[in-house]
Order: structure tokens, then sequence, then C-alpha cells
């Protein structure tokens, strides 16, 4: 049956029906951590809804068997945590630095990374308040980031296991995360903290410095290097006092493997902004580029479903078919939105996201596959998004601008979150050849007819 | 009561208590994963209770969608347990299939004239559960509460099994005769009732619910461990096997007297036993290292014991319960008697909760 | 005189004032200032920052230089909005929040060898230790006031106090500083929380109608007392800024909590006033462990510096006072 589906995007209803001509024996051939008997997760949608995802009653996906794949494999990852604990793994929350430290914790066999930080999600699929409102009863503000869903879910335990241990990067970060971080700290967690330098880039009116340049064009001072990898190489002493091997030729393998994966997103990501029809939907594209930071708990299995993903994309692509119009606004994306209806909704108005700045830009850089492994983890980590300045972070999207192929911008935000009030207006003014667009997304549910008509509005003067 | 004013006041129950530290949906996700939660998970099975908690009349109850799912809402308000549970009556399907109920104005429905009795099962078709008899009933109360409370707490959707359903079709002597006299048009039946039960499940997941499989007619206390094995299991396990495809967690509750058909129940596959008239420890010494188990209050004396005797049982059923490895849900073996005081339903769920803790 | 603002307390100011320009403490918060700033910055971000960018922004050809650090983030953000709308050149150091001197020596060492090349001087050994002189003499002239702060009774004003300190953080030091005794035994309370900016000095004056502030660790207060220059070299800059007493912004911060208990216990404070600005992360996302790790009553002030109810604030100011008094 799913051969032959015209792509297109589809509310739950209709996933169930499609779902519902699998064969049982074909849906347990996927599964996680090589165990097929808990370690099944091609689900539909309404499994994770009648669990408590309740937005995926109102979400549209794309239909394909791919798609299935994807939703099915993100959405079991708090289980697949648990359940990577109960079997005698190690897990090791990282936070913070979106996308380094994952690589070499991933290079210690049956150690498994996490983010917390992408709990920030959860209250918006949930579709509910209850992980904010327990951070603002342990004392979060409420106008800041959604990421403080992350310290109540340390408090609740209900969303991951205990961390095996806990890396937690601070120093040129979102004060936000790294208020969030401390107060982790303060409920018992024992963390190790990590220093991200601010990526100063040359002026002309400095001196002294030797600077260095990323594989993307950052400029950075060459010692500053040097002050990542000794916290690499902490990262590192302390998984080998946890698990007791230490073999660098472990890290190099995985740094490779990272790097595939890396490139296929990166094949992905071309291939489905580049084509005249968008083959697959802004949503699963964001779900796509984030599986860089760590795989969502089991990295082959989430490489496995790229590869499935890339060759669905080409296979659309050869076809000349797609989930969009052909006629939908090419548009840029400044910030990933914690509120996921939101691309749908500007989809349906018929927008099309072609670039994206969702501050993981470290973790879709290649990593050097020769010399030092944790130099080359450092100049890897030096591309981050918001360690260094908002001109260097818009780059790319401002390259597109100049080249016509953006016609407009959106920048989600988040009210009271530190690099979204300082940097927006900055990003406004450099994009401003375009018609920018920036929205405060509201707390969960809270999408109003006044939000929809001002994204209605924009896709208007866009077209 | 509008829906974001009853989550808001469930927001502010849930949290009046220091202890509780998780929402009974964070709880029961817990359970499925087989991690300990805060505390035990505790859901009496308060169904048609809730139409006397909210004060409304049985029938209105069980015939529209809206007031079932708010009196459910209100059972949550007054009580605090840990789950929504959307049921009336075990014949839901078998009317939507046929069969003819009278509905008293203030008492369940009650079977009047089994279609069975009328037709072939060749002539019957299965039920679309957005349009036949009160099956849209139950998917309106399931999506109600869903919206209302669906994010804090799990919504149970009880679904008569294909044999229950099957003896509702018929008149029921004659079926159990018939299991005897004529097993392969039983088991066309029972295949129907099956896939009746399976379509009934798909609309309730699509709904938000999560169902519950109940085969009350399939207790020892009716039939035979030989008949239950033979025209009760193998369609139970097929509805399950049909949710195992979803990877919902099942549970399987069958009331009356099941001691004698213990060592069949994990051939269903269904994830969670619910139990009533046996003996939980030897339920727990068969059973808890595979399955979960739920129960097993005695719902009589819901009725007419004291507080103080319910809240010691209650004690010492849940202390035993909670020794099950795989987990333990405290519950009563039956539904709570619609007339059941308040005051009485209160002391259970009080008492579980003092005892009940996992954590620290 | 030219100017070089700077932000931090981290910021040695002997090293700006080495230059010969006067070292200014970018400390604004003014409600007409911050309007303006939301030109630049979204409505949501710190008061302070958006009140320094204006003023920075009115103030162009005031400014040689600029010197930030990374301690906070919208403060250390506010130097790339700077940098796009100016021609000031800018220097942000990176000021870290775990235990890395190397990091912070090293970028001292950078800082030093970029306002050599802004202003043209070498920064011998000798001028570096005239700076240090000087700065040391300024701080200490004001610990000697600070010091009447806190004794028993206090005999000085923080209203006072902070128009004195005013003058350091602008680079004033050698204007001649009075102030007048005014003994209290009043409650007294330590303050801790954003920085007091210039134009806050009547909220302080609010304070003090009912309370006494003996004591604070405060970025416009007497924070920068607790810089001790004792070996008279650019090592002795780096070793007593690094080791101030820590930021709440430090992680882990245990040792700012440990600290501000010891100092609440030496001024025998009975209460603690938490000041916070709209959106200081630094500062509201720890309120409630300040409310509890001290096991002291405390008054929560949050504000955008408009001020708007004076009337309520008066009232609240009034009772946290009465509540102090009965149970002393």
């Amino acid at each position: 049956m799913f051969e032959n589906l015209a792509p297109k995007k589809i509310d739950l209803k209709e996933w169930s029906r499609q779902f519902r001509s699998l064969d049982t024996d074909f849906i347990n051939k996927f599964f996680y951590y090589k165990n097929n008997d808990w370690g099944r997760y091609l689900f539909p949608p309404a499994t994770f809804m009648v669990y408590g995802a309740r937005q995926l009653k109102h979400l549209k996906l794309d239909n394909s068997l791919t798609s299935l794949r994807l939703w099915g494999f993100s959405f079991n990852e708090s289980e697949r945590l648990f359940r990577a604990k109960q079997s005698g793994k190690k897990v090791i929350a990282t936070m913070g630095d979106l996308g380094t430290v994952p690589v070499i914790v991933m290079a210690f066999p049956g150690c498994i990374p996490f983010y917390p930080d992408c709990t920030w999600w959860t209250p918006f699929f949930n579709e509910s308040n209850v992980l904010l409102d327990r951070a603002s009863e342990m004392g979060v503000p409420e106008a800041s980031c959604f990421v403080r869903s992350a310290l109540a879910a340390f408090d609740k335990k209900a969303y991951f296991p205990k961390p095996d241990l806990l890396f937690a990067s601070t120093g040129a970060s979102c004060d936000d995360y790294s208020c969030i971080m401390q107060m982790v700290g303060n409920l018992g967690y024992d963390i190790i903290w990590l220093e991200m330098p601010f990526r100063r880039h040359t002026a002309k009116y400095f001196v002294g410095d030797k600077y260095k340049t990323t594989n993307q064009g950052l400029e950075y001072p060459e010692r500053f290097e040097d002050y990542l990898v000794t916290e690499y190489k902490k990262v590192w002493a302390k998984m080998v006092e946890l698990t007791e091997i230490n073999d660098l030729e472990l890290l190099r393998e995985n740094i490779k493997k990272t790097n595939r994966l890396r490139q296929l997103v990166e094949n992905i990501k071309n291939l489905t902004y580049e084509v005249e029809i968008a083959p697959f939907p802004a949503l699963e594209m964001m779900v796509i580029e984030f599986g860089n930071l760590y795989g969502y708990a089991d990295f082959d299995e989430w490489l496995d479903i790229c590869e499935m993903i890339y060759e669905t994309i080409k296979e659309r692509t050869r076809k000349g078919i797609g989930v969009l119009k052909p006629d939908a606004i090419p548009i840029a994306w400044v910030m990933p939105t914690a509120d996921p209806i939101v691309l749908n909704l500007v989809e349906d108005l018929g927008g099309r996201v072609v670039a994206t700045e969702y501050v993981i830009n470290q973790a879709l850089a290649q990593i050097e596959e020769q010399g030092d492994p944790f130099n080359a983890l450092a100049r890897s980590f030096l591309n981050a998004s918001l360690i260094g300045s908002t001109e260097e972070r818009v780059r790319r999207i401002t390259e597109k601008v100049e080249q016509g192929r953006v016609r407009g911008v959106i920048i989600t935000n988040m009210l009271g979150a530190s690099h979204c009030s300082m940097e927006t207006r900055l990003i406004e003014k450099m994009l401003s050849k375009v018609p920018v667009l920036s929205l405060d997304v509201p707390s969960p549910l809270g999408i109003t007819e006044q939000l929809k008509t001002r994204i209605a509005a924009f896709m208007e003067t866009l077209r | 009561m509008p829906i974001s004013f009853a989550s808001a006041l469930i927001s502010a129950f849930y949290f009046r208590e220091m202890k509780d530290i998780l929402t009974p949906r964070e709880r029961f996700g817990l359970l499925v994963i087989d991690e300990k939660p805060d505390r035990c998970n505790i859901i009496p099975l308060i169904t048609s209770h809730s139409a006397k908690v909210k004060g409304v009349k049985l029938k209105d109850y069980y015939t529209n969608g809206e007031i079932m799912a708010r009196a459910q809402i209100a059972a949550i308000e007054e009580y605090g347990h840990d789950a929504i549970s959307i049921f009336s009556e075990v014949g839901i399907i078998a009317e939507a299939m046929g069969s003819e109920f009278f509905y008293p104005e203030d008492d369940l429905p009650v079977l009047k004239n089994p279609i069975l009795t009328q037709t072939n099962i060749d002539n019957i078709k299965i039920p679309n559960p957005e349009k036949e008899k009160r099956l849209p009933v139950y998917l309106e109360a399931i999506e109600y509460a869903y919206q209302a409370l669906g994010d804090k707490v799990p919504i149970l959707a009880y679904v008569p099994a294909p044999f229950t359903t099957g003896m509702m079709l018929s008149d029921p002597n004659k079926f159990l005769i018939q299991t005897i006299k004529e097993p392969e048009y039983i088991k066309k039946v029972l295949e129907k009732s099956s896939q009746a039960a399976i379509e009934f499940c798909y609309h309730i997941i699509d709904a938000g619910g999560l169902p519950i499989l109940v085969d009350p007619l399939a207790s020892s206390s009716v039939i035979s461990p030989k008949t239950y094995k033979e025209f009760a299991l193998p369609y139970e396990r097929a509805v399950i096997d049909f949710l195992h495809r979803y990877d919902l967690d099942v549970i399987l509750h069958i009331c009356g007297n099941t001691t004698p058909i213990l060592d069949l129940l994990p051939e269903t596959d269904a994830d969670l036993i619910s139990i009533d008239q046996v003996d939980l420890k030897t339920v727990l010494e068969k059973l808890s290292k595979r399955i979960r188990i739920i129960g097993n209050f005695d719902t009589s004396k819901l009725l007419f014991f004291s507080k103080e005797n319910i809240a010691n049982e209650v004690k010492n059923m849940v202390k035993l319960g909670m020794s099950a490895p795989k987990g333990y849900i405290a519950s009563t073996g039956c539904e709570v008697p619609t007339h059941a005081p308040k005051e009485n339903v209160k002391a259970f769920i009080k008492a579980a909760k003092e005892v009940g803790w996992y954590w620290d | 005189m030219e100017l070089i603002g700077y932000t931090c307390s981290y910021i040695p100011v002997e090293i700006l004032a080495a230059t010969g320009f006067r070292p200014y403490r970018l400390l604004h918060g003014e409600v007409n200032l911050s309007k303006q700033g939301e030109k630049l910055v979204r409505v949501d971000a710190c008061p302070m920052v958006k009140s320094n960018l204006s003023y920075i922004m009115n103030n162009q050809d005031k400014f040689r230089a600029l010197v930030g650090s990374t301690g906070c983030d919208m403060s250390r953000r506010m130097f790339d909005v700077v940098s796009e709308m100016t021609e000031i050149p800018v220097y942000v150091i990176n000021n870290p929040r775990t235990d890395r001197v190397q990091i912070f020596n090293d970028e001292i060492d950078w800082l030093v060898k970029q306002l050599e090349h802004l202003s043209g001087k070498k920064f011998s050994d000798d001028l570096i230790a005239q700076e240090i002189e000087k700065w040391e003499n300024a701080r200490e002239c004001l610990r000697k006031i600070d010091e009447k702060r806190g004794t028993k009774p206090s005999l000085v004003l923080t209203t006072d106090f902070h128009k004195a300190v005013a003058n350091y953080y602008q680079g004033n030091i050698t204007d001649k500083i009075e102030i007048t005794e005014d003994r209290s035994n009043k409650p007294r309370v330590y303050l801790l929380g954003s920085a007091i900016t210039y134009e806050s000095n009547q909220i302080l004056k609010l304070l003090e109608k009912e309370l006494r502030i003996v004591g604070d660790y405060n970025c416009g207060l007497s924070r920068f007392l607790n810089i001790r220059i004792g070996d008279k070299t650019l090592s002795g800059i780096k070793d007593a800024y690094y080791n101030q007493p820590p930021c709440i912004f430090k992680r882990p911060n245990d040792k700012f909590f440990e600290f501000i208990q010891n100092e609440i216990k030496k001024l025998d404070c009975i209460g603690i006033v938490a000041w916070t600005l709209d959106y200081c992360d630094i500062y509201e996302y720890e309120l409630q462990k300040i409310e509890t790790a001290f096991n002291f009553p405390v008054l929560r002030i949050k504000s955008d510096f408009s001020f708007q109810n004076l009337s309520q604030l008066r009232t609240r100011i009034g009772a946290f006072a009465e509540m102090l008094c009965s149970k002393t």
C-alpha cells in the first residue's frame, strides 16, 4: 500500500487507517538496541497520542513508511532510555553544548548519551503545562526558555532514568540553560561542568592572537581549541572511570560514524531544500536535524532511519512529487520552534522551509578524522551557533537571502529567553532584504487566532 | 464545567499533596515500562458510581457521552484516583450488533432481546462505532475526557471481550449449551464479536482511550476452565494481539472467580490482569513475575464495611500487592457499586495512598 | 577625557586606567533609557542592558573603547549590537563560569595587549604598579565608609554610600568623598541581586526609610571592595580579580551562597532584600534558593525601572520592616 501512495501530510486518523494495512511481521522488523522483544518502535501516532502526546491529534505528518519509522522512533525515546538502563547500559545526560559531548560518550560501548534539554518539546507534544507548572513551582521565572521543562523532568524522574553521569556545558551559553543546569545541580545531581568559550572573531583593531578558521569559515583564537580539548579530555577521563575502557581508536571510529550521519543529513537537507517541490515536510526535517545531536539514544538505528529517509526523498525527487505545492513560498527559519504545530501552520498557509538556523550548527559540521580526535572535536564545536556573534550565526541564511533563494524569514522566539531577546532585532536587521516575521511561541495551547492571522498575513506579503 | 477549569482544578488537587510528585499519566507511564513510580497506581473501578458522584441519572450517564465524561471528571475531583474509566455495562457491543436492551431510568441497561434469537450470525454486520447505538457515546466520552484531562490522567475505555459479547448476542443459557452442541457456530459468533471488538478498539484508540478488555462472563463463576480455554481465551488473545500492534499495554479484567484459570491467563498475552474473587497471594505467586496485577478489593465491602475496616483491609492488600515484581495497581475486584458511600470510596483511596509508596 | 566603558566586576579597572582613558562602568538603568533601548533589542531584554545600550548610542563620541565579558549572556550580546551599530572598538573577554584560571589569565593578557595597542602605551610594571596603588587607595577610602555601614549601630546610609561609589565606577577617584553620619538601629538587612544602577538611588532611599542596608553583594555597590591586590603586578591583578568572592553565575555556585551566608552572619543581619531586574536570569532563577538557603526573611523587589507602584512598594517595605522588628 505504501509504495503507491502519493506523498502528502495526513492526520492521525488517516495514519491509523494506513497503519492497519501493515503486516504484523513487518511491524516487528524494526527495533532498537537490536532487541526484538521490547525494542519495537514502529507504531502509529495514535499509540503515542493514547499515552499522552495530545498534539498528535492536530498535527499532520508525512504519510510515508519512512515517516512512520521516524516518528515511532523519536516518540519512543523516553521508554528507550529507561530500557537502556534496565538492560545494563549507561545513560549519560549531556546538557547545553548541543552536539559534541555525545560523540565522546558514544565511543564507549554500552553508553547512551541524551539531551534532557530536548524535553523542551514535551509540553507542546503533550499540550500540557504539567512540566512548565512544576518548573514554576520550583522557582523558574515564567518568562524564560521552555528548556525549563528539563528541570521539572529531573525532579519528576518520569521522563528519563537517573543518569549515570551528567555533563553540563556552560560559559558562552544561553543563560536560561546555565541557570536550569545549576538548578538541576541544586536537586542533588552530581554535575560535571564544562566550559564553552566565547568564539571571539577577529577585528581590524585586534592584535596578538593567532586566529584559525573552522571548516565552516568561522574565525577563532587558536588557543580556544586547547581550552576545549581540556574539557573533552575531562569528559573522556570520566567515561574511562565509569566504563574502565580507554581506547582512542573507538573515539576515532565514532567520529567517522558521526560524520556519516552528519553528511547524510546534509545531503537530505540539500536535496529537500533545493528541489522544486518539497519532498518532505518541515516538521520531519526539524526532527532529522536534531537527530544529529545524539541519534535519539540509539545512534545506529537512527542512522539506518536517515538512510531510509534519504532514499525516500531521492525517490520523490526523481518522480518530481512532494508534500507541498510547487508554488510554496521559500522561507528561512531561525530558531527551532518549541511548538511543532507552528511548522504545520506555516506550510498549511503556503510556506516552505528551505533554510534553517536551529542553534545547532555545531552538530551539523563535519569533524576532522585525521589528527588528534580531541582537537578535531574542539574545532568542530567551535562552529557552534550560540557561542559567537549573531552575524556569524545567521551568515548562511544571509547568503541565501542575498542569492534570492528565500523570500522571507521567520524567527520563533520565547518571551524572556536571554539570547532571543538580544539577538532577534539584530537578526531582523541583518536579514532585512526580505520580509521578516518574528513570532513569540506561546506556551502549550496558546496559539491564538491572532497569531494565525499574523502568519497568514505574512505569507500573503510574500506571495 | 468548562474544560479548562476542570483541568485547573485537577492540577490543584494533584499538587496539593506534597508527596504526589507525579501525575497519574506519568505514574501509569512508568508502570508500563517496568519502572517503579512514586507510589502505586490507585484505580478502583469507578464507572457508573461516577454518575452518583456527579448527581446525574444513570440513564443520562450511559446515553450521553459528555455527561459520562463529566461524571468521570467529577469522580476524579472527588477522589483523586489515577484514571478515568469510560464504561457503563458489557452489552454495548452486543447492542450495536443488534441485541435490544431495556434502559431503566436509574439503573444500567438490561438485555431484553438478544439478536441471535431472531437471526443468524451470518446476517449480522460489524457495527460502525461512529454510528451504531451507544458506541458513539463512548467515543464522545473518551474525546471529551481526553481533551479535559488527557495530559494528566490516562483515559481507560472498557471494551467487552468477544465471549461476553457473544453471551449478550444470545440467550446466555442457550449460548453455553451451544458451546457443547454447536461449537463451530459459537466460534463464528465469537469471531464476529472479535472483529466488532477490534473495530471498536480501533476507534477508541483514535479518540485517545486505552482499551481495556472486560470479560466477566468468562470467569470460572460462569464457565469451566475448559470452556474458557476453547471459547474465551483465543478471542481475548485476538483482540490483545491487535492492541499489541500498537504497543498498547492491555489490561484484561475478569471479575468473579478466576482461580481455576490462573495458569491460563498468561496465554492471553495481556500485560496487566485485573482480578476479583481470587486470593491475591496466590495470584502473586503464580503470575506477578510475568504480568502486572490489578485488584482486588471486594466491592461489596464498600457498601457494608466501615471506613476503618476498609482502610485496614486496603492497607494490607496494597502492602501485599506492592511486592509484585512486575508491578501492581491497587483496585477493586469489580466495579465500585453505584450507591457506595463516598466516604468509603475515599477511605479506600486514602488508605492506598498512605501505604503505597515506592519512593522515599 | 575619553572613556573606556566596561560592564563586569571581573574586568580589572587598573588595566583600563593604564590606557590613560577614564574607566567608566556601564551601570545605567532608567526607564527612558530602557525604552530607547527597545529600538535595538526586544522589550524582554534586561532593562539595565537596554539602558546601557541607549547610553552608549547617545554618547558614542565619549567612548574610546568598550570592554565586556561573558559573565552574563545579555550583556555579552549587548556588544554584538554595539559592534553592528557603532564604530567603537569592542573587546569582550571570556570570563569562565567554571574554575578555569588559565582561561581568565590568558584573556587578561590578551586584553592588556589590545589596550596597549589601542592606547599606544606599553603597560610597564611601573605603570601597572601605579594604577594598582591608585585604585587600591580609592578602594581603601571607600572600605572605611563601607565599614561604617556595618557597625552597630550603623553609621552610614547605603543611599549615601551609593553616591560615593558611583564616583568610583565612573572613574572619578580623585574627588573627595564626604558622607554625613546617619546613625540607625533600624532592622539590619543585606542587599543582593541585580546591579543597583546610577539612577536607582531612589529605591535605596525608599528601603532605608524603614530598614538599614548594612551590607551588600551588588555590582553597583560594594562588591568591588572585595578586590585587594597585594602583589602590585599584573599577576597580582589577575589573582585578585579571579579569586574575588564568586559571582552567582559561577558554576557550581555554592561558594557564592557560602560567601553570602558568612557575610550576613558577620554583619548581624536579620533580613535580606533581593532586588532583581525583569528578565535578569542570573538572579531570578536563584530567588527561591535565596529564600530558603539563608534562613532569613527575604523581601523580593522586581523592577524595570519604571517604579510605577511606589506606594505599593512602600507598603511592602513597611510590612517587611515590621515583621523583622517583631522577630527581634
